[in-house]
């Protein structure tokens, strides 16, 4: 049934992650302390959702993703932060992604401790 | 001994006694940049004031045991003190207007329940490309990205208003 294919681990994007990043799959897996056998057995199953999951979802008629929720805010704030980074820097020719990154989270602070933060870092010792 | 909180009471205190008796006065350079959300780093606070004469300074000095310490030869005017190391006294800033012109165009910035004249980022902008150092140099382009960052930010936030009106 539909609502038991959907949410399925994809390797090519895991490895496509892992390339962006550098990394390979055996040095992403070395890293997580994942097994290739334990990796490749998730990634065989037809979903990674817990069965009674799946049947909730079933008898509700919706897609899993729809009752899945993010508890973590800070998660979600970054992510729609980051979204906006994206879509101020893609709009601006040559515009530095991370300057326009630093400078959302920075107005997302009082003014006070944004000065504070400027000033802390060039007091910090040079640590070279 | 630097105190382990930085910009803490004293220095609050001293812009609070500026604000409080009306001293005509504007934060400028990287610490006005700072203030409106860019990310630099910025060893001192630069303050631009209309009349350094004003009574209304050494009073404010003098109420967080400070002094002013005037011009003398080659060494420009500053204040000493613990509560006031962080403040530099700006007498000029190249590239701009005089002080009455940059002072209308100010943004007002609130700052521990109070509000303090800051010298927008554009002019901010416009004053390093005059000065042209090296530090100046690089800089210039985060400026430039923050401020369009922030003009897309209030953008966004008009267009908001705007549909929920």
């Amino acid at each position: 049934m539909w609502y038991n294919e959907l949410v399925r681990i994809s390797v090519e994007r895991i490895k496509s992650l892992c390339r962006q990043r550098g990394n390979t799959l055996t040095g992403l897996l070395a890293a997580a302390d994942v097994s290739r056998n334990a990796f490749y057995s998730l990634a065989r199953r037809g979903t990674v959702l817990p069965r009674s999951l799946v049947a909730v979802c079933a008898q509700l008629g919706v897609r899993p993703g729809e009752v899945l929720t993010d508890d973590d805010r800070e998660t979600e704030a970054m992510r729609s932060l980051l979204a906006e980074a994206d879509a101020i820097a893609g709009r601006g020719k040559g515009m530095d992604r991370e300057n326009v990154r630093h400078t959302l989270l920075l107005l997302r602070e009082k003014p006070i401790d944004r000065l504070r933060r400027a000033l802390v870092r060039a007091q910090k010792p040079d640590l070279r | 001994m630097r105190k382990n909180l930085i910009f803490a009471k004293g220095e609050i205190r001293f812009l609070r006694e500026l604000a409080r008796t009306k001293v005509d006065f504007m934060i400028v350079g990287l610490s006005a940049a700072a203030l409106q959300g860019a990310p630099v780093v910025t060893q001192d606070v630069d303050l631009w004031f209309r009349d350094l004469d004003d009574p209304r300074i050494r009073k404010a000095l003098r109420k967080v045991g400070a002094v002013f310490v005037p011009p003398m030869e080659d060494d420009p005017p500053v204040f000493a003190g613990n509560a006031v190391e962080l403040f530099d006294i700006v007498t000029h800033m190249h590239g701009l207007g005089s002080f009455e012109e940059e002072r209308r165009h100010a943004v007002r910035i609130p700052l521990g329940g109070f509000r303090l004249a800051v010298l927008p980022l554009e002019r901010i902008i416009a004053s390093k490309r005059t000065l042209g150092r090296p530090k100046d140099k690089l800089v210039l382009p985060v400026l430039a990205d923050v401020q369009r960052t922030v003009k897309a930010r209030s953008a966004k936030k008009r267009s908001f208003t705007a549909g929920a009106a």
